[in-house]
């Protein structure tokens, strides 16, 4: 059984989705959730009228499972869950969100920062921030990256 | 189908690709259909505008939503894009 992913073009309630994701477990002690918001300037610092998020047909949300399945191999979890938005996103909203849950928060923190390392460098998308001056595609920065290869590092160990 | 004849197919261009000719061009291919590299030489050839982001590299070819090498084989009717690299979420 792989962790629950889904991709939305529809505004995302992390709340909501705390709640629903604590209300369905069976007992373990530890859950850890994440929300990802759009930000509200540019690396530059230039104010973003919204961040565009491309995806492709059925490619992208098996790219999202393939990561849930690896950190549902990796880590101790019970159970996760990750709910991605894709289209025009506004400053503020969230655009990612995750939950784990585990027996113990350790599991859990880590399943967490493993899936979003993941998503924010492998994850099948093509992000555009939208201003006022002109849009602009973006790329993985080299700190995505360095986060991403720590985990590679961990797997030979 | 007869040999020698030509196809349309039609190409989804992701991300940046889509900036210089929209999100989906239409190119002749054989009949018989044609190897990724040598989709790419058709493409670049009918799209002239597409030559530099292409050669920018790093772009994969995607066949009926599976990623697929350079000698991989598209047939007219094949789902196609292509891929720059991936932004993540």
């Amino acid at each position: 059984m792989t962790g629950e992913v889904e991709l939305t073009p529809d505004a995302i309630d992390p709340a909501a989705r705390l709640a629903a994701f604590t209300a369905s477990l069976s007992g373990e002690g530890a859950v850890v959730s994440f929300t990802g918001h759009a930000r509200a300037a540019a690396k530059d610092g230039a104010p973003l009228a919204s961040l565009v998020l491309e995806s492709y047909r059925g490619v992208t949300l098996a790219s999202m499972r393939a990561i849930a399945a690896d950190a549902r191999a990796r880590f101790r979890i019970t159970r996760s869950l990750v709910v991605h938005r894709a289209g025009r996103i506004l400053p503020g909203e969230a655009i990612v969100f995750v939950a784990t849950a585990a027996a113990h928060r350790r599991a859990a923190f880590e399943a967490a920062d493993y899936l979003m390392d993941r998503l924010k460098t492998e994850a099948v998308f093509w992000k555009r921030e939208e201003a006022p001056e002109g849009s602009r595609w973006i790329e993985p920065t080299d700190a995505d990256r360095s986060a991403v290869a720590r985990w590679e590092a961990a797997t030979w160990e | 189908m007869t040999d020698g004849k030509e196809a349309r197919l039609q190409i989804e261009l992701c991300g940046r690709l889509a900036d210089p000719c929209g999100r989906v061009v239409e190119i002749a291919v054989p009949d018989a259909g044609l190897s990724v590299t040598a989709m790419l030489a058709a493409l670049e050839q009918t799209h002239p505008a597409l030559r530099q982001p292409l050669a920018r590299g790093r772009i994969r070819a995607c066949i009926n939503e599976v990623v697929a090498p350079r000698d991989a084989w598209v047939a007219p009717g094949d789902l196609v894009a292509l891929f720059p690299p991936v932004s993540g979420g």
